[in-house]
């Protein structure tokens, strides 16, 4: 991986041309540095255009009941791919169905997202949902590999994401790993980021609004410092774009009660 | 081996030794005891004895395809054209022979033209069917006894008699038997099992064991099963392999794929991967003699050219994945989202296996609905389901609520929207729609607690249908 960000031009040094190699190198690191925005512009600056899409993120839940919120935020990500042929593939175990419940195609549908699209693995155990997420991964079949785990499981480890990321990095997949109820542990994911629900805009007739989300990076391989945002997801672009606080400030949360820091684990 | 035969513990078998000693299977355990005190007795097991036999017909299915049991303990071979592989007969039960022996097994092998003489010929120890005793018509003992007082004692006997008269005293079933054990009559046999018609098979002159050798030849035969394939237009959608230990075992291996292939590569990974998914490793023993790859599901694939471009076909790769997954993991692991009518939440979707005999055409088009600007989804993105029993704390009885607790969590609502009434499907019961029976209407609510999170709940029943409802969550929001 190349540490440095955009780094789009070649540097020429006085009277040396790069050599092919040079510029293979060059093209290679650009293609693999295709980022994905978010659609949010304070975050897609702070994130200086997006997240990698040939790169695994990795998502956890601010409290253990935010496990959903990472889950939605993952798949709402991958719903900003551009339209193709190959399929999102959701990885999870017997485990996180039974204390997550399945996936509504209604409800995906009427986020903006195609159930028809969607491909569900659901496997006995997290080492064989980790085999099928790096196979997903490596086939050209999938435009995106989410592989859901819950609770704090040494499987996850620096190896097996390495592997995932390695992958991705070569096939160009967006490899998503979603970690409800655990704590951070070193990884090769490019960046990870803590997801909480947030409050929603509320509709007439104080209805729940659109999906709101608390998101916080906590770390970025490519050097970006990490910083907190609200963002709402809208459907019918299909992107997500920043929260208006009360009062109409930045999007940057700065009320620390409602913030997620206040609901990191201890 | 002894069995309990009216109420008395008789011999049910006995072996070569006990055979020397007088003792002869019926006679009681006490008789051959009181013969033979250091008799050796082991209970008779009938289905182990089935059992064994199976597993012998399945090793003699490297002679001929069409192979049927005749228990107690007979097999009956339908070798028609199928000796010159061995040169003739006579050299086939030769092999047939060597191979029992060399397991301490005797057999006694006997051919004929049509099942019912070489069983007969067999059966009876005999060379030729005229010296097979009349018990071999299986008329019954009263059959068999009248024609004995006649003077008639072996088949031959009775080959030169009128068959009319037979007939008519002791039934047509006795002259039929009787046709078909002097071939006169060939009835075919009903094989266990019939042969596709696309297989290819190996023979080895010495066993092979190692794994690579086994998943080499694998690939050989399947290279030559996909040119068989690809002359009849035809991709296979199952395949077997069947591997013959040279001790008579007869080990399984079946691949399904989701649409017709002859990717020989294709298969050989999806077979490592079922090898490798093997609850009990494949165990070659002494070594496998004989492997056979068979097709027994095929279905049209026409020829393709290849571009020069080649582009990355994702359909394609999406189907290669899908099987790879579905061998490893099993088929229903890997599922694909289907629609079904209904108004009732956790019965309008359901999840199917992708790798599905109905082509992917067929398949009921879903109408998800489409997304409304402005508006958010009225339906979770997740569903439980069970749906998990929470309390709720209501402003009034048929009032929105203000507060569950879930998973020991107590959620304070803020937002809230709702009902959204759901009746039961009332046609699906017996006595049809009446307040109170079997399902109970239920009104769901959107909810929002304090802390952002969005929760769909319903109150299962309404006041006048029963006592007191009670509050489930059923799904979560994005």
């Amino acid at each position: 991986m190349n540490k440095k960000p955009n780094h789009i031009q070649p540097t020429l040094s006085a009277g040396a041309f790069p050599s092919v190699q040079g510029m293979w190198k060059q093209y290679q690191s650009d293609a693999a540095q295709s980022l994905l925005p978010t659609g949010a512009p304070y975050v897609d600056e702070r994130l200086r255009g997006g997240i990698t899409q040939a790169g695994l993120h990795e998502f956890f839940g601010g409290a253990k009941a935010d496990s959903h919120a990472a889950a939605a935020f993952a798949l709402l990500l991958a719903w900003r791919l551009p339209e193709s042929d190959a399929g999102i593939f959701w990885i999870s175990g017997d485990k996180e169905r039974q204390t997550s419940g399945r996936l509504y195609p209604y409800g995906l549908s009427a986020m903006g997202g195609d159930p028809a699209r969607m491909l569900l693995v659901q496997t006995a155990d997290l080492r064989d949902a980790l085999r099928a997420a790096a196979d997903a991964i490596r086939s050209k079949a999938a435009s995106a590999v989410i592989l859901e785990t819950h609770g704090n499981a040494r499987l996850v480890d620096l190896t097996s994401t390495r592997r995932l990321a390695l992958a991705a990095a070569e096939t160009g997949v967006l490899a998503l790993l979603v970690r409800g109820d655990a704590v951070p542990m070193p990884s090769a994911a490019r960046t990870r980021w803590r997801i909480c629900s947030a409050p929603s805009a509320p509709l007439p007739g104080n209805a729940p609004g659109l999906p709101t989300f608390d998101i916080s990076l906590l770390r970025h391989r490519g050097g970006a410092a990490p910083f907190a945002a609200r963002v709402t997801w809208d459907h019918a672009t299909r992107s997500f774009f920043d929260a208006p606080l009360s009062g109409g400030l930045s999007a940057i949360v700065t009320d620390t009660k409602t913030g997620p820091e206040s609901r990191q684990r201890a | 081996m002894v069995e309990k035969q009216r109420g008395a513990m008789r011999l049910a078998a006995c072996d070569p030794a006990a055979h020397a000693l007088g003792l002869t299977p019926g006679m009681a355990l006490a008789d051959a005891r009181a013969r033979v005190p250091d008799l050796a007795v082991f209970d008779h097991d009938p289905v182990a004895d089935l059992n064994l036999l199976g597993w012998f017909a399945d090793g003699c299915e490297r002679y001929t395809p069409a192979c049927m049991l005749d228990p107690p303990q007979g097999l009956l071979l339908d070798i028609t054209g199928c000796e010159h592989v061995f040169g003739d007969a006579a050299r086939l039960a030769k092999d047939v022979q060597a191979r029992f022996s060399r397991h301490g097994l005797s057999c006694r092998i006997a051919l004929g033209g049509t099942p019912d003489s070489a069983q007969a010929k067999a059966r009876y120890a005999a060379r030729a069917i005229s010296d097979v005793p009349v018990e071999a018509l299986d008329g019954g003992d009263k059959v068999h006894k009248a024609l004995r007082r006649a003077g008639l004692r072996s088949i031959g006997d009775l080959a030169v008699r009128p068959r009319k008269p037979l007939a008519a005293r002791f039934g047509q079933a006795v002259v039929v038997r009787l046709a078909r054990l002097l071939e006169e009559e060939d009835p075919r046999i009903t094989p266990r099992r019939s042969l596709p018609t696309i297989h290819v098979t190996q023979n080895f002159a010495e066993p092979i064991s190692r794994t690579n050798d086994v998943l080499a030849t694998i690939e050989m035969l399947a290279g030559g099963a996909a040119l068989q394939l690809q002359e009849r237009g035809q991709g296979g959608r199952r395949f077997e392999i069947r591997l013959f230990r040279s001790d008579g075992h007869v080990a399984r291996l079946a691949v399904d794929t989701g649409t017709p292939t002859r990717d020989a590569a294709l298969l050989m990974r999806l077979i490592r991967e079922r090898i490798d998914a093997l609850s009990d490793p494949l165990d070659p023993g002494f070594g496998y003699d004989l492997i056979r790859l068979e097709v027994p599901l095929a279905e049209v694939l026409a020829n393709v050219q290849v571009g020069l471009e080649t582009k990355i076909d994702t359909g394609a790769a999406a189907a290669a994945l899908i099987d790879r997954l579905s061998v490893r993991l099993g088929a229903e692991r890997v599922r694909q989202f289907h629609a079904r009518q209904s108004h009732i939440p956790e019965r309008a979707a359901l999840e199917r296996v992708a790798q599905s005999d109905v082509a992917k055409a067929d398949w009921p088009k879903a109408d998800w609905p489409k997304p409304v600007p402005g508006e958010p989804a009225m339906r979770p993105f997740r569903l439980f389901e069970t749906p998990q029993p929470i309390e709720v704390t209501a402003g009034f009885p048929e009032g929105e609520p203000r507060s569950f607790r879930w998973r020991r969590h107590v959620h304070r609502v803020t937002r809230v929207e709702g009902p959204e009434r759901i009746s039961p499907e009332w046609w699906r019961h017996a006595r049809g729609y009446a307040p109170g029976n079997g399902s109970l209407t239920r009104d769901y609510y959107r909810v929002e607690d304090n802390e952002g999170r969005r929760f769909w709940l319903f109150r299962r029943g309404l006041y006048d249908e029963i006592e007191r409802p009670l509050w489930y969550l059923h799904g979560i929001f994005a």
